[in-house]
């Protein structure tokens, strides 16, 4: 049994790794709540249309002691979600898109005498293109006349986001990253301004009631407002304003530095049939559970590789770009490619209490093959990672590798290089790869692109 | 237990009864009297054995 680290805010409910697969304890109140939410209309739809993570009720596989802060009084099982992502790691539309299953849940929750108890994006994940809501323990049953705790929550890790991006182009990524419990109110006022849809209200005036009552009793507010008639029908009011003002959310900027890739790039036609071919043939040699794409631009190489993997998790550093690739996917209802924004010179590190709550890349999965396409060169010059470090990260993920390298004569690697002190960059060299990478891997295959400008490998790890 | 385990926020809440559209008015308007005239209550009751409502 290993208790999920980033699973422990909640008194009530706690996710553990077991032998039985994902299961959650609960306490009494948790487990009340969900025999209530069990018995709703509700719950049932939207298990069944794979927006809320599929749960039974199970027996307890062994003692659960210490699990919870109190005791335990009952268990849950749910089905595994084949990696986990986070919302530092989301396009725009990804965000948006988890930010209305989560309003969609609060309203149905409502009509039904429940509520979420929290709303975290951390809560959601994403088959593929589908986002998936996990945190089965969030709901609870509503007590009239009380607000809805979550909604502060809501402003910090999706709305704020979300305005953010739409009305200042400001990525959210970074803020997401540095703050797991997202951008404060005083925070989001100074950065947005105007009084676009939602700004006033959501941002500018919540920042402001926040300042004032800072200092004011819980207590004393609960009560002044259950006093005033506060009802249910206020938070339905509020959960649909907020549903209308994020689905009108959009971000389109006119372009990127990588988003024209596909279209702009150096390779002829016959390049690359060429490079899809390798890649194809080297996905296509056995069926693969996890399949990683790093650098994966407008996903199609990943696309080839899931041809033959259960999940492919495609990850690319240009944010409109990894936009784009989601909204063909969801448009295709793909639940197989995940795509992500990630600098991997930079990736996701562990993050949240001990650095453990939120998982870097590397743990969560082992992938079975990698791609890194048009990466190599991005990673050693742009980043300064010396070669032979490269080569020993890709080493340490323990798949099958189809690498490209852009030799010194490739276009891309010059206009890097240009900008670069004469020297800087000596040991970035063809056959400098080919032995480090020879070194470390069985390479399998080498193949020259664009009359040997680039050369494409398939390496295996040894002993692997 | 005191609301969840997530402080809601007390500047939070209050706006919650605000952003509430039409059917918020209501509530809006007998919260602030609420708040407008406890100042005055506050300043007027300074025995502390004065009764408090509690929660």
């Amino acid at each position: 049994m290993r208790i999920e680290p980033g699973s422990f805010r909640d008194p009530d409910s706690r996710v553990l790794y077991t032998s039985d697969g994902v299961v959650r304890a609960l306490s009494a109140r948790g487990l009340e709540d969900w025999r209530a939410l069990a018995r709703t209309s509700f719950f049932p739809r939207l298990m069944e249309a794979g927006k809320v993570v599929r749960t039974e009720e199970a027996q307890a596989n062994g003692s659960l002691e210490g699990v919870l802060r109190g005791e335990a009084a009952g268990m849950l099982r749910h089905e595994r979600i084949p990696f986990v992502s986070y919302p530092y790691e989301w396009p725009f539309s990804m965000l948006r898109d988890a930010a209305l299953l989560q309003l969609e849940l609060v309203a149905a929750a409502l009509e039904e005498g429940m509520i979420l108890k929290d709303s975290s994006p951390y809560n959601v994940q994403f088959r593929g293109s589908r986002p998936v809501f996990v945190d089965v323990g969030s709901f609870e049953a509503l007590r009239e006349g009380e607000p809805w705790v979550g909604y502060r929550q809501f402003c910090m890790l999706f709305l704020y986001p979300l305005l953010l991006c739409a009305h200042e182009g400001i990525d959210y990524h970074p803020l997401l990253r540095g703050s797991l419990d997202g951008i404060p109110p005083a925070q989001a006022a100074a950065m947005l301004g105007g009084m676009r849809g939602g700004v006033l209200k959501h941002v500018k005036l919540h920042a402001k009631l926040e300042r004032r009552y800072d200092d004011a009793s819980q207590r004393d507010v609960k009560r002044d407002l259950k006093k005033a008639g506060f009802n249910s029908e206020l938070i339905k009011a509020n959960v649909k304003g907020l549903t209308k003002l994020v689905s009108g959310l959009r971000w389109e900027p006119k372009g990127s530095e990588w988003s024209a890739y596909g279209d702009t790039c150096t390779y002829t036609d016959e390049d690359s049939r060429e490079k899809a071919d390798f890649v194809r043939e080297a996905a296509a040699a056995r069926r693969r559970a996890l399949s990683w794409d790093l650098g994966a631009n407008d996903g199609r190489y990943a696309r080839l590789a899931a041809e033959h993997s259960d999940t492919t998790v495609a990850v690319d550093i240009d944010h409109l770009t990894v936009d784009r690739l989601y909204r063909t996917l969801r448009e295709e209802g793909r639940d197989d490619v995940l795509a992500l924004v990630m600098n991997l010179a930079d990736p996701s590190p562990g993050l949240g209490w001990r650095g453990r709550e939120r998982k870097r890349l590397e743990e969560r999965g082992h992938p079975d093959l990698v791609l890194a396409l048009a990466l190599v060169h991005h990673l050693a010059i742009t980043a300064n990672v010396p070669l032979a470090e490269v080569v020993d990260w890709l080493a340490s993920l323990g798949a099958s590798l189809v690498v490209e390298f852009p030799t010194r004569e490739d276009p891309m690697v010059q206009r890097l290089l240009a900008g670069k002190r004469e020297g800087t960059h000596d040991d970035y060299a063809l056959e400098t790869f080919e032995r480090l990478l020879g070194d470390a891997f069985e390479v399998e295959r080498r193949a020259e692109l664009q009359g040997g400008v680039r050369v494409i490998f398939l390496a295996h790890p040894r002993g692997g | 237990m005191f609301f969840g385990y997530l402080d809601p926020g007390s500047g939070s809440v209050i706006l919650q009864a605000i952003v509430g559209g039409f059917a918020a008015l209501a509530v809006t308007a007998k919260l602030w009297w609420r708040r407008v005239t406890g100042i005055f209550r506050r300043n007027r009751d300074e025995d502390p054995a004065a009764p408090e409502e509690s929660g």
